[in-house]
């Protein structure tokens, strides 16, 4: 690969031209196909005066066009901005106004909310779409450029996406990844994975997403093909299309294994197809990861750690160190170093808590046009994650918490990680949340958010008295919240600035 | 009494669609693509049905054929003995 990331679809459109590369419902895709309909967006963009480096808001759900819509832009040399598709007006307003981008493309679906979207050229559905300020396009009359590569220079080193990320303070940040961060981060999941051509992916988790992004890229590098099911809404439907589709992956969110464990057939449903499941996003509770192993029998499963100012990945625990390293986050994957450190970037020993900092060709650029964010992500030593943990004399990291979310307990840190493992251990609760609830007299204490399994026969003197065997005083919530469901993100991590409000 | 439909736009308006009053649901719209209810918002419909109508919903039931609309929640009760 040249370090261009929409080589990848290239490549394999030369190598696989027949094959199909994506399912989505009743529809499919060549390699060809989604090539050539990439080029004609390309054309298109080319044509309506994009230049190199300019940004283009994609607020699409996955799709086949979505796909498309990706690397056309890169292969016109723009920078792709994809966002939640059920972004609101104001919030896509803020990431056209923060990215400064010229142009955007909708779905059916995402075209109906955005009406009054302010930006000069709108790609989008067919449709009669009310907003005399932007040259309208609609997807239908793409057909008519060409599907041959628009072979533009474009630097390696150059942007390739903004993804913004919201922080637990302020507006969301736009994090620069190049081609070079994509393509290298790529090639490196796709090696420790070993993906091969006959792998193909259920894709429930959006391309918006980095996790999901890379589904995307590293099947697309390795010539295998993807599924696109975005009703995970209903779990059991994407179980029934594993097995229709013969899946080999599958890929999730701590939410998502515990909505497969706790409220579906996939307990009782054979996937003999599967061999790798892979989750990310945010610390699952051990008991959970135990759960998914024993449910999983033949399936290798990846716990994986990363930062989306990583590109996505940062860390994987080899499946055969599953057992005996549960709880950790692994080791780093191939091309990046990891260091435990403390604020001054010296390195800890082992088993001495400090600040996950890595370094690799797959670490961001910096945040967008946010230069005092930047200089406290990016320092000489590397990226500062955020994340807190500690190497164990074997060289595995294991995650303690996330700064920003540590509580002060009566001047004692306590890590809401810690606090929620505990809880899920109980084998009572589908999910939990710990957040820090204001204390005269502490500071703060522990306030939990719980979704019991079984809500009817659900008793909360139950669970407070095994987790007052598990954890210290100070650790035990002083504070309990039933709830149906906690609040989520569109990437399907829990909200937890929504449950402090 | 209420009828079954009733019972249940009245739910989803109350839980899903608050602060938008006078919003019509067609019995035939997707809950799910319209945006009303998302995964957790189904598992919250179905807890809410279990205990008004005394039922059990099974891990197999939670389909869309089932839950997807409202003509479909109010078939799939019936066929629960619900009337």
């Amino acid at each position: 690969m040249e370090g261009l990331v929409h080589l990848f679809v290239e490549a394999a459109a030369r190598r696989y031209p027949e094959k199909i590369a994506v399912y989505h419902g009743d529809l499919s895709a060549t390699y060809r196909e989604i090539d050539a309909g990439a080029n004609r967006i390309a054309h298109c963009l080319f044509r309506q005066g994009l230049k190199p480096g300019q940004r283009v808001v994609v607020v699409m759900e996955n799709s086949l066009e979505s796909i498309q819509a990706y690397y056309g832009i890169l292969k016109a040399g723009g920078v792709s901005v994809e966002v939640p598709d059920r972004s609101t007006l104001s919030e896509v307003a803020y990431f056209i106004g923060n990215s400064g981008a010229r142009a955007c493309m909708l779905s059916k679906a995402s075209a109906g909310r955005l009406a009054g979207i302010d930006i000069p050229l709108i790609i989008g559905p067919d449709m009669d779409f009310n907003n005399s300020a932007a040259r309208y396009i609609p997807w239908s009359s793409l057909q008519n450029q060409p599907d041959s590569s628009p072979e533009r220079a474009i630097d390696t080193g150059g942007l390739a996406a903004l993804v913004y990320t919201s922080g637990s303070t302020g507006k969301p940040k736009g994090v620069m990844l190049t081609h070079a961060n994509l393509c290298a981060n790529t090639l490196s999941i796709a090696s420790y994975l070993g993906l091969n051509p006959d792998d193909r992916a259920m894709v429930i988790l959006p391309f918006h997403y980095v996790y999901g992004k890379t589904l995307l890229n590293t099947h697309f590098a390795s010539g295998g093909s993807i599924v696109i099911n975005n009703r995970f809404v209903f779990p059991n439907v994407v179980v029934q299309e594993m097995v229709k589709r013969e899946c080999t992956i599958f890929a999730g969110v701590p939410s998502t294994f515990a909505f497969l464990l706790n409220r579906s057939i996939f307990n009782r449903t054979a996937i003999a197809s599967l061999r790798i499941v892979t989750q990310a996003g945010g610390a699952m509770a051990p008991a959970l990861t135990q759960r998914l192993r024993d449910t999983l029998k033949s399936a290798r499963l990846y716990v994986m750690y990363g930062a989306t100012e990583a590109s996505a990945r940062l860390s994987y625990l080899p499946p055969e160190r599953l057992s005996d390293k549960l709880g950790s986050i692994g080791i780093p994957i191939p091309g990046v170093q990891i260091d435990v450190r403390d604020d001054t970037g010296a390195v800890k020993a082992p088993y001495e808590e400090g600040n996950i900092c890595a370094r690799g060709p797959n670490i961001m650029r910096g945040y967008w046009d946010d230069p005092d964010e930047t200089a406290k992500a990016l320092k000489p030593w590397g990226l500062v994650t955020g994340d807190l943990g500690y190497y164990d004399d074997e060289g595995f990291l294991f995650l303690t918490g996330r700064k920003k979310e540590m509580l002060k307990v009566g001047g004692e840190r306590v890590s809401p990680k810690e606090i929620e493992d505990a809880i899920i251990a109980s084998h009572l609760i589908h999910e939990a949340a710990v957040i820090g609830r204001p204390d005269k007299l502490l500071h703060e204490v522990p306030e939990a958010f719980i979704v019991p399994i079984d809500a009817q026969t659900f008793r909360l003197e139950d669970l407070s008295a095994y987790v007052q065997e598990q954890l210290a005083p100070r650790k035990q919530p002083r504070h309990w919240n039933i709830v149906k469901s906690l609040p989520k993100k569109s990437s399907g991590k829990i909200d937890k600035e929504a449950l402090k409000s | 009494m209420s009828s079954l439909k009733d019972v249940i736009t009245q739910f989803i308006k109350d839980n899903f669609i608050t602060g938008r009053s006078g919003v019509v649901i067609a019995d035939d719209i997707s809950l799910i693509d319209s945006g009303i209810m998302d995964s957790t918002g189904v598992l919250e419909l179905v807890e809410f049905l279990e205990a008004t109508y005394a039922i059990t919903i099974k891990d197999e039931d939670l389909m869309p054929e089932n839950l997807e609309t409202i003509d479909n929640i109010i078939a799939f009760l019936r066929t629960k003995g619900v009337t």
